[in-house]
């Protein structure tokens, strides 16, 4: 069997074996409700980069098509377009860029380590107090921003973080309630078998965790670091607060600058700066995506 | 092994975990306290650094006068009672829930059906996935860039396509979100709930691995019973994954009480404050109206806290005769 | 079949190769700041919200004082959200040397200690008030003390197309002078089709739509009555001014009126409404005729004061709004005596008038020369600065609590214009609400007062 779905396959061949005909017909109405669907849900982003090649006076002027015209000068189009953003006096977008790529990747390294750490002592590890650590770790995730993004900001003060990239991804490395969560619900699921061996083994906890539990948890390890990637990439309130100096601006929150230069943008280049925004991660997700919705999905232990 | 070889990363409080837990949930090594704090320690650093003790700051500054700049003035319960008669509190009390009555179920219905649509092997499942969960990579701030240029009511995409629908019927689609408070006072709010459900991405995601963990066995037997699709989603499939729908519904009511960057953005709460939410307020209150309120932020910030909790409280309560847990 | 499967793996694995190695040496061999400082120098950090070309312009008079001396360096930075950007970082103790802000920050940020007081450029001698306009001096000062300088500014003016005043039969070299004579000009004006569409307005209000706030003002009414401390948004003036406003939407339709907006292009594109000629005559400030400059210098328009009631109406002292940004000193501020350097540089004669060509708008001065006059890129400058030097010209209400009034009174603004209340009805509301907002303030202000021992 593949690694995709064993059960369900297993559930949905049975009926349609026996009632070929209907089944037929709603495999094909399925399929046309998923291309429905999934056109309504990337039309935007099509549209916003179809918009990006285009020159202010055909984004405006109503077309529907996808190129510029005529289509032959799309590159010449697409190029000014983000070579005007680019030159922008007033934004560093390559600059954004490297901070981004730093606080996410330094921000992503930290959350699945220690989240993973703390999930091992919430699920294989039996100790008394433990129910309320983790009734604590979820009842964090009530906390909304705004009751602690201010007094966030003074501690950052006092540890003398304001004005570097610090306060953007050195928390990430106590872990974060949801990773720990996610993985604590997945280790729980790794036999104990496992785990006894290594025991008999003579691996302490530690090497039980570093040796047996995180090789068989790649999966979920890759799912948490790339929705926290995500997450740290996307995030705009955070740096918004915490973030004073443009040397330190990521592409969020340049993104906002850009747009708020009052109503002189043209929308082509807006669109411009945002596929920049966007590209890296939507390639990073296609390039990752099989690893990461089987992770999600299925796959599991492999022995 | 192969049988029980689908482990969902993503299945909380419920189903799998539960079903699991007669062989390996209860039993772990046996270590002390200390040993087992010394595990969670740095989640509870973090905990202790960037949570409690701001928790328990701005809760103090909840009954101060602050102007971040001078010293906090104690002024007891001032800010608690000036809420009560602050209309444009209630305004925006009112904008919250009110884009949270609409988006939450619209979003979790949305999720759902994509999410059985796609628990199917059929070709080119990937690329439907794909489809659907890329709009939760994109910032929102871009998103709302996006949003806007499509929701122009000249220019704009949507109205590009409902035009030539709608106008042999006389009818004249909105100017969904206008500059400067231009847009339609009705339509505002529905065009950020509508934007809502393009990313329900994550929400299909999980509810997809939910799905693929409810066992055969009870399909086959179902089947068996002839019920047809509808019928086996509604008996078996929605009860197998009730637990990681309050899950996803808490989850949501917490995010959906926050909401700030889609307004923030495109309408400025406008047109006529149809867009103000919470958040909106407590931002303003802090930085924008009268020389900055923290005081009054803070105190706002705490309501919200409470509340969250207590509809919390509240789903869990309610839920109890509508989530469905397998015995262990 | 299993070669095409390694072949998308390899191809998976090297698109994320690459988009790694390119990341590691973006972060690596990446740029690291934008502005460089030379370590020789006190290093002065100027935050301002302006970008593009009104930003190269302020950059440039921060290179012509970087290299006028050798002692101070000044680095530009332009900030987004910069209010609250600028509070957070006052209050985290980190703040800039000097900030650029609206005119409407300096009683929010002079009540809260935000801000230092500048009195010193003034007593020394630096610096003149007379120099500069009536208003202009009003708008520096914070309760008796000047606490921000004005780099630029701009008062309102009625701009309208001559050519479509010719068409109309009216004579070009004759405005409207009250709001009568705008009713009229206005209805000769528009091209009502029989459906009702607005295929162009004479005027309205919606255009640009800036200054939602400030119609009672040309009917001799004010928002707010500072001695007291009391919204006066209801009073029998204010309601006259938005009783004439529904007027508007009364004669022409919501429905038209609505329609008519959303098909206007933005402010700065060729579809500007006063520049497609959809509407005939906007309220507008100098800085219009950079967009005319750029998308339709062609077009024949003229600028006079703005129109008021007949009872308030004098040729020699109109009535009009001064819009201004300024320049603050953050408490905190790392190095007050080198900034204090910069911001005099600012307020040189030669600098405010290169500043306010590039800029498009008239002169905080009092004085402009010829050379600033004959050079402006908007001919009608000379009408700007007479607006801004009457007595008579006002600027935003002087209170903390001016952020919340104006949205306040954008919203019911709105409610009016689509005729869902009545005008006495919304100013009601927006009185009600704006005095609950004052009555807060006051009371931590003068809480704060007696924290402080009487020092505030």
């Amino acid at each position: 069997m593949s690694t995709a779905a064993p059960s369900t396959s297993a559930n949905v061949s049975g009926p349609r074996r026996r009632r070929i005909g209907p089944g037929w017909a709603r495999s094909i109405a399925r399929h046309a409700l998923l291309a429905a669907i999934s056109i309504a849900f990337a039309l935007p982003l099509i549209w916003m980069a179809a918009t990006s090649l285009k020159p202010e006076v055909q984004a405006a002027a109503g077309g529907m098509s996808l190129l510029p015209d005529p289509p032959s000068k799309t590159v010449e189009y697409a190029a000014a377009n983000y070579k005007a953003v680019l030159a922008d006096p007033t934004v560093n977008f390559p600059l954004y860029m490297r901070n981004t790529i730093l606080v996410a990747t330094l921000s992503m390294a930290g959350m699945v380590f220690s989240s993973a750490v703390v999930a091992y002592g919430l699920s294989r590890l039996k100790w008394r107090g433990r129910g309320p650590v983790l009734a604590l770790v979820l009842g964090t995730m009530m906390i909304p921003f705004p009751v602690i993004m201010l007094p966030q900001y003074l501690i950052f003060k006092e540890l003398g973080w304001i004005g570097s990239l610090k306060p953007l991804w050195i928390p990430a490395w106590t872990g974060g309630a949801f990773s720990v969560f996610l993985l604590r619900q997945f280790f729980l699921t790794i036999p104990r078998e496992l785990d006894e061996a290594a025991a008999v083994d003579g691996c302490s906890a530690w090497g039980t965790f570093w040796r047996v539990i995180l090789p068989v948890s790649k999966p979920a390890l890759a799912v948490v670091a790339l929705l926290h990637f995500v997450y740290t990439w996307n995030d705009f309130l955070g740096p918004l607060i915490f973030v004073n100096h443009r040397d330190q601006f990521t592409l969020a929150l340049g993104l906002q600058l850009y747009q708020s230069q009052a109503g002189n943008i043209e929308w082509s280049l807006l669109m411009a700066a945002s596929t920049m925004v966007v590209a890296p991660v939507v390639i990073v997700f296609l390039a990752a995506q099989r690893f990461f919705v089987e992770g999600v999905s299925s796959q599991g232990l492999k022995e | 092994m192969s049988r029980s070889s689908a482990p969902p990363v993503v299945a909380p409080t419920g189903v799998s975990a539960r079903r699991r837990s007669q062989g390996s949930l209860q039993v772990g090594r046996e270590v002390g306290v200390l040993r087992g704090l010394l595990w969670a320690s740095p989640w509870l650093v973090g905990f202790i650094a960037f949570m409690a003790v701001p928790v328990g700051m701005s809760l103090y500054y909840s009954f101060t006068d602050y102007n971040l700049v001078q010293r906090p003035v104690f002024i007891g319960l001032e800010n608690y009672e000036r809420m009560i008669t602050d209309d444009l509190f209630w305004k925006a009390v009112g904008n919250t829930v009110l884009y949270a009555a609409m988006s939450i179920p619209l979003c979790t219905v949305a999720a759902l059906v994509i999410a059985s649509l796609l628990n199917k092997p059929i070709m080119g499942v990937s690329i439907y996935r794909a489809a659907v969960f890329l709009p939760t990579l994109v910032p929102a701030v871009a998103s709302a860039m996006v949003w806007l240029w499509l929701y122009n009511g000249d220019l704009g995409l949507i109205n590009r396509i409902l035009r030539p629908m709608l106008e042999p019927l006389g009818v004249t689609p909105p100017n969904w979100i206008g500059l400067r408070g231009s847009g339609d006072k009705f339509w505002a709010m529905p065009a950020l709930v509508f934007m809502s459900v393009w990313s329900v991405g994550q929400s299909v995601v999980i509810y997809l691995a939910a799905m693929r963990d409810v066992p055969a066995a009870l399909y086959e037997a179902a089947a068996l019973d002839g019920m047809g699709p509808v019928a086996k989603f509604r008996h078996v499939t929605l009860p197998a994954i009730s637990p990681v729908i309050l899950f996803s519904v808490i989850t949501s009511i917490i995010n959906s009480s926050q909401i700030f960057g889609a307004p923030y953005i495109m309408t400025q709460g406008g047109p006529d404050r149809a867009t103000y939410v919470y958040s909106m307020y407590l931002y303003d209150a802090a930085f924008v109206y009268d020389a900055l309120g923290m005081g009054y932020a803070s105190a706002m910030a705490w309501v919200q806290l409470v509340v969250i909790v207590l509809l919390t409280v509240l789903t869990l309560v309610m839920s109890r005769s509508l989530v469905y847990y397998r015995a262990a | 079949m299993p070669t095409a499967r390694t072949v998308m793996q390899w191809t998976r694995r090297g698109v994320l190769g690459a988009l790694a190695a390119g990341g590691a040496g973006l972060v690596l061999a990446g740029p690291r700041r934008a502005h460089d400082a030379p370590s020789d120098r006190v290093v002065i950090d100027y935050w301002e919200k302006w970008t593009q070309d009104e930003g190269r312009a302020m950059q440039n008079v921060v290179d012509r004082f970087n290299a006028s001396q050798s002692r101070i360096f000044v680095r530009y930075f332009s900030i987004s959200d910069i209010d609250r950007k600028a509070s957070i970082a006052i209050a985290g103790g980190s703040p800039p040397d000097i900030v650029g802000l609206w005119n409407f920050n300096v009683p929010g940020y002079a009540t809260s200690g935000a801000i230092q007081p500048l009195g010193d450029l003034f007593d020394s001698g630096t610096l003149r008030m007379d120099d500069y306009a009536p208003a202009v001096r009003r708008l520096m000062m914070h309760r008796g003390t000047p606490y921000a300088l004005v780099n630029t500014c701009g008062t309102v003016g009625l701009y309208y197309n001559r050519k479509l005043f010719k068409e109309a039969g009216l004579d070009p070299r004759r405005p409207p002078r009250t709001i009568a004579e705008l009713d009229e000009y206005a209805a000769k004006l528009a091209i009502i089709e029989p459906s009702g569409r607005i295929e162009r307005a004479g005027f309205v209000h919606t255009e640009p739509g800036w200054w939602t706030w400030f119609w009672g003002q040309y009917f001799g009414g004010d928002l707010y009555d500072q001695p007291t401390d009391r919204s006066t948004a209801s009073s029998a003036i204010n309601t006259l001014a938005y009783e004439w406003v529904a007027t508007y939407p009364q004669r022409y339709g919501v429905k038209n009126l609505v329609a008519l907006q959303a098909g206007l292009g933005n402010y700065g594109s060729g579809q500007n409404a006063f520049l497609s000629g959809r509407v005939a005559m906007v309220l507008q400030g100098p800085w219009l005729a950079n967009v005319i400059a750029r998308y339709a210098p062609s077009l024949d328009y003229a600028v006079a004061a703005p129109p008021v009631d007949e009872s308030i109406y004098r040729a020699d002292e109109p009535i009009s709004l001064l819009d201004s940004d300024v320049l603050m000193l953050p408490s905190g501020c790392p190095h007050p005596r080198e900034s204090m350097e910069f911001l005099a540089f600012t307020q040189r004669p030669d600098v405010v008038e290169y500043l306010s060509t590039v800029h498009c708008k008239n002169s905080p001065l009092l004085r402009a020369s010829d050379e600033f006059l004959a050079n402006h890129p908007n001919r009608s400058v000379s009408v700007h600065g007479e607006l801004a030097a009457s007595p008579r010209a006002f600027i935003f209400p002087r209170t903390p609590a001016w952020p919340m009034f104006r949205d306040e009174m954008e919203a019911g603004f709105h409610r009016i214009w689509r005729l869902e209340d009545s005008p006495a009805s919304v100013l009601k509301k927006v009185d009600v609400r704006m005095q609950q907002a004052l009555d807060v303030s006051r009371r931590r202000l003068e809480r704060r007062r007696a924290a402080t021992g009487g020092v505030s």
